[in-house]
């Protein structure tokens, strides 16, 4: 994707027609103001994970979509867009600040249960740091895939576009790892 | 969802959105309504009563015309809040014309009590001006907060705040026209008091009926 700006009176030209309805200038003017808008977002976030940084994007536009009508045609568009961002940011950090107070990671909840059926192998094995050596043992391929995918949780299309690798390539590599990685853990855990 | 695939689904949504008139025009049209209703208060005030009672001295003349002075400023600042981009200091104006409303009746009380010997604060309660505030405050504005509702909630605390403190201010000038104080520290406590508290209650609330549109549904 193309991420050079382009100019701001064009910006605010195509922003002008589409408030007056026109649909294919205001596609452009989304398609044009998105890499800017990703760019803000990362450079004002850089702890966000790629999914993160699309999330605030995509609220971003719909909140442009949303305001549309209180951008006058005779400003310069950016100022207007760069407000949006950088509020919409803060609203994003505050609701993540109160989901963080009120949920409690599941993960972290040291419970079993009694059902012998319900105690699966995989469930009981819990040693991060064998997790961590059998994850460094993989080839690398099958490495990457499993921190992209497993560990960072980004979609196939969002590791596809960072590795180069086909999305099935990446499915293939990833099925390859779990199985290696249960192997593993598995001889640790009899061991 | 995908952006791109949002990107297109927006494209498809999109219909005429009249920009929105400046925030000066806005604020002109609001004046009008709110000095329209005062108006109206004050004719049917002299109607009734033949005289509302009032004592224009030009202390007096000072504190209304400051508090008329703080309405327009802040609805101002409400209205230019809701637009991205528009100056963020808009609200240093309204804070210095209530700032100059309360000197003044600081110094009307001050010159009261050269005159009585007392302040009145324990002798004058003013329950019906707080009725009459909040009543006319609601009256002034509803048209207030339809119109920053049709903007961006950028700061919904800030411009709720600066909305009802708007409405208020021209809400206790038509409660001093109907209701003639004879201590200044009177209108100080219970129409100041009146003010920050409806308006201190608007910030922590504007966030609920200052939202972004449903965007989920769009």
């Amino acid at each position: 994707m193309d991420e050079s700006p382009a100019p701001d009176e064009h910006l605010a030209h195509l922003m002008a027609r589409a408030q007056q309805g026109d649909s294919t200038a205001y596609v452009t003017l989304l398609r044009a103001i998105t890499p800017r808008v990703r760019q803000l977002v990362r450079a004002r976030r850089r702890f966000l994970s790629e999914s993160d940084v699309e999330d605030v994007v995509q609220e971003v536009l719909l909140s442009v979509h949303a305001v549309r009508a209180t951008y006058d045609p005779a400003r310069p568009l950016i100022p207007w867009l760069s407000a949006i961002v950088r509020h919409r940011l803060a609203d994003a950090g505050r609701r993540d600040v109160r989901r963080g107070a009120r949920e409690i990671g599941v993960d972290d909840l040291d419970v079993t249960f009694q059902a012998p059926a319900a105690n699966t192998r995989e469930e009981m094995f819990g040693d991060p740091d064998a997790l961590a050596q059998a994850i460094q043992a993989l080839p690398p391929g099958q490495r990457q895939a499993v921190e992209l995918l497993k560990l960072r949780e980004l979609s196939l299309k969002e590791a596809s576009a960072l590795t180069g690798m086909s999305i099935a390539a990446l499915k293939v590599a990833t099925h390859r790892a779990i199985t290696s990685l249960r192997r593993a853990l598995r001889g640790i855990d009899e061991g | 969802m995908n952006t791109d695939d949002l990107i297109d689904q927006l494209g498809r949504d999109v219909t005429v959105a009249r920009p929105l008139p400046a925030p000066g025009i806005r604020t002109v049209l609001w004046t009008g309504w709110a000095i329209t209703y005062l108006v109206v208060v004050a004719v049917m005030m002299f109607t009734v009563m033949s005289s509302t009672g009032v004592v224009p001295t030009p202390l007096y003349l000072v504190q209304q015309g400051a508090a008329l002075i703080t309405g327009i400023v802040a609805a101002r600042a409400a209205l230019a809040s809701v637009i991205p981009g528009a100056n963020s200091r808009v609200w240093v104006m309204p804070a210095i014309g209530a700032g100059v409303w309360g000197l003044a009746l600081l110094w009307a009380g001050v010159l009261d009590l050269r005159e009585f010997g007392t302040l009145g604060v324990s002798g004058e309660s003013d329950w019906p001006c707080v009725v009459s505030m909040t009543v006319g405050g609601l009256v002034v504005g509803a048209p207030l907060a339809w119109m920053v509702r049709r903007g961006a909630p950028l700061t919904p605390g800030r411009t709720a705040f600066l909305a009802a403190l708007a409405a208020l201010s021209f809400a206790n000038v038509e409660a001093c026209v109907m209701r003639p104080h004879v201590f200044a520290l009177t209108v100080l406590l219970w129409h100041g008091g009146t003010a920050a508290a409806i308006a201190a209650l608007c910030a922590l609330t504007g966030s609920r009926w200052l939202r972004w549109p449903d965007l989920a549904t769009r």
